[in-house]
């Protein structure tokens, strides 16, 4: 793809949005010179659903179910961000117990959460072996999940005032062993991405953001973490239960991808740490407390952090049963910006995996095929090409 | 104690320019601010390296009236003195949250727009991580961001009809003819 802009000509390479590198759609244009990249442009939007707007026309309850669906990986996290702001509004106090299992879930997610994306970096590096080892062991903890809620994917636990769901001595047991055999791997997994020269030849020195960099980038999450800004939720700001189970905020000064893969990986073992202590210290008691229909008007504004960083929503009622306002702002949409602006002078090559880097969900977030015709680009819209693709059928 | 303090320093750095200062929770900060003072409001903010922008909000404040031409609200003034104060906040307005997190304390700037004016500065030469939150906010709210660097559509299909913005409450989806494509002339 080429595009005239007076001299020097500019090489545009379109990549996307059926992704070589995500199994998720996303769009991205790559000015090159040669094989360096000078600018990079992101378009988003091919799984926007317009959920925000749906909210506002389904009751509180229904908004739950809804926005747990923003995300198939971290479901529960948008889940509970939106039930801890309900309940602000509400001014009600939730059970200690329910609390304590709404983290328990919070945890579990980020161990299967963190070990997908171990498996689709690993795959991005071309270390397949990693990816089909990650990916395995990732299903003790889904299993676990299944255990506990009935679900791999949406669990579906959270309910306005509290929990569905309850934690018995079998499951935790059963939790426990699971998480015993994820730690002696995830210390496996630690040793690969720090000492595989091989592996090590695509991470290292690559997508490095500096600590300055990352505070002006407004970087969030793993990827912040990972050069050194202590930003954590948890732990700025606790929510649920974490008050009560503090977290132990990991961060790394490589500032390159393999601080991001080591600030990821030592972030399991916090996690399982955690989930033990949750299960161990259990608060007794009621799993939920009465939340009235109509939720009283006001504004509350909700932090959680989801694997990939600060989770945001801003939630405005009119003291009716249908929230007037929802506002989601993901994880995700924060760290675009940072890939957009580190692209700029690293190697073509390397931006699937710094793509990969910064765990992007594009569900998180959210049509175009440019055809080159003789020599200049052009833009197609559905509807052109949807006419060409019935011509073409005739 | 951290979180007072950081609040007392926010509203130091806001002074010169801020509005109404309110604590809706005691984790919270929101400070009205003038449109035209929002971008000096946030370099102060960005220069004294208080926490960082987590999000921007928009709002939408239908009136009971559509928008009111510059002309027929001098009109009005001219015709009724001061209860046309009260005719102008009937427009709808638009309101943009911006929202700083400190540690556990969350700072918002609100600005407010009418629906006849909905233009403001863009923040995106001073803190780069905006364009796409203001991307977000021009498509789905009709604010015009003077001086974003980019206005391309971020979120919806590239054969979206101009001046329709589904986060306004006046919008209750496309039209028939819209969705069969019959509005896309390339």
């Amino acid at each position: 793809m080429t595009e005239e802009t007076g001299s020097p000509r500019k090489f545009i390479v379109p990549i996307g949005p059926q992704h070589p590198a995500l199994k998720e759609p996303g769009h991205f244009e790559f000015t090159v010179d040669g094989e360096i990249v000078t600018g990079a442009s992101v378009r988003l939007g091919y799984v926007h659903r317009g959920i925000e707007k749906g909210c506002e026309q389904r009751s509180w309850v229904q908004d739950i179910y809804l926005l747990e669906r923003i995300c198939g990986i971290c479901s529960h996290s948008h889940a509970t961000a939106f039930v801890l702001g309900v309940e602000k509004l509400a001014k009600v106090t939730v059970p200690p117990r329910a609390q304590a299992m709404r983290t328990l879930f919070l945890e579990l997610e980020r161990v299967h959460s963190h070990l997908l994306w171990l498996g689709v970096a690993a795959h991005e590096g071309g270390f397949d072996t990693l990816f089909m080892y990650s990916w395995r062991d990732r299903e003790t903890v889904m299993d676990i999940l299944e255990n506990l809620s009935g679900n791999r994917v949406n669990y579906s636990a959270n309910i306005l005032g509290g929990v569905k769901y309850d934690l018995d001595q079998k499951q935790a047991d059963e939790i426990r062993k699971g998480i015993d055999y994820l730690e002696e791997r995830t210390k496996y997994y630690l040793n690969v991405v720090t000492t595989d020269e091989t592996f090590l030849g695509r991470t290292r020195n690559i997508g490095t953001m500096s600590y300055d960099q990352a505070v002006a980038l407004d970087a969030i999450g793993p990827t912040a973490r990972a050069s050194g800004l202590a930003r954590d939720v948890r732990v700025d700001s606790p929510y649920a239960a974490y008050a009560d189970f503090p977290v132990n905020l990991v961060t790394e000064t490589q500032c390159d991808l393999v601080g991001r893969f080591v600030v990821r990986i030592r972030e399991l073992f916090e996690s399982y740490r955690l989930i033990r202590e949750i299960i161990e210290h259990m608060p007794g008691g009621e799993l939920t407390t009465r939340v009235p229909r109509r939720i009283p008007e006001g504004e509350a504004i909700s932090r959680v952090e989801a694997p990939r960083g600060e989770l945001f929503y801003f939630l405005k009622s009119n003291g009716s049963d249908k929230p007037e306002r929802v506002k989601v702002r993901t994880p995700s949409l924060c760290n675009w910006a940072s890939v957009t602006h580190l692209a700029i002078g690293h190697n073509l090559a390397d931006m699937p995996m710094m793509l990969a880097g910064i765990d992007p969900c594009f569900s998180c977030n959210d049509r175009s095929v440019t055809v080159r015709k003789g020599g200049e680009s052009q833009v197609w819209s559905w509807e052109e090409l949807r006419r060409y693709g019935i011509e073409y059928y005739k | 104690m951290e979180l007072l303090e950081a609040f007392n320093q926010a509203e130091q750095i806001l002074s010169p320019w801020s509005g109404v200062v309110t604590h809706p929770s005691t984790d919270r900060m929101d400070v009205t601010i003038p449109d035209k003072w929002l971008k000096a409001a946030v370099n102060a903010l960005r220069e004294a390296h208080w926490g960082y922008l987590s999000a921007i909000t928009g709002l939408d404040h239908p009136g009971s009236t559509g928008p009111i031409s510059e002309e027929q609200r001098w009109q009005r003034l001219a015709a009724d003195g001061e209860t046309s104060t009260e005719d102008v906040t009937k427009e709808g307005t638009l309101e943009v949250l911006y929202h700083f997190c400190s540690g556990a304390g969350v700072l918002t700037l609100r600005v407010s727009v009418r629906y006849s004016f909905p233009v403001l500065p863009s923040i995106c030469n001073l803190l780069p991580a905006a364009t796409l939150y203001e991307r977000e906010l021009i498509e789905m709210f009709g604010i015009k961001l003077v001086g974003t660097p980019n206005i391309d559509k971020l979120l919806l299909p590239d054969d979206w009809p101009d001046g329709v913005f589904p986060l306004r409450k006046s919008f209750h989806g496309l039209k028939e003819e819209a969705l069969k494509g019959q509005e896309v002339k390339k």
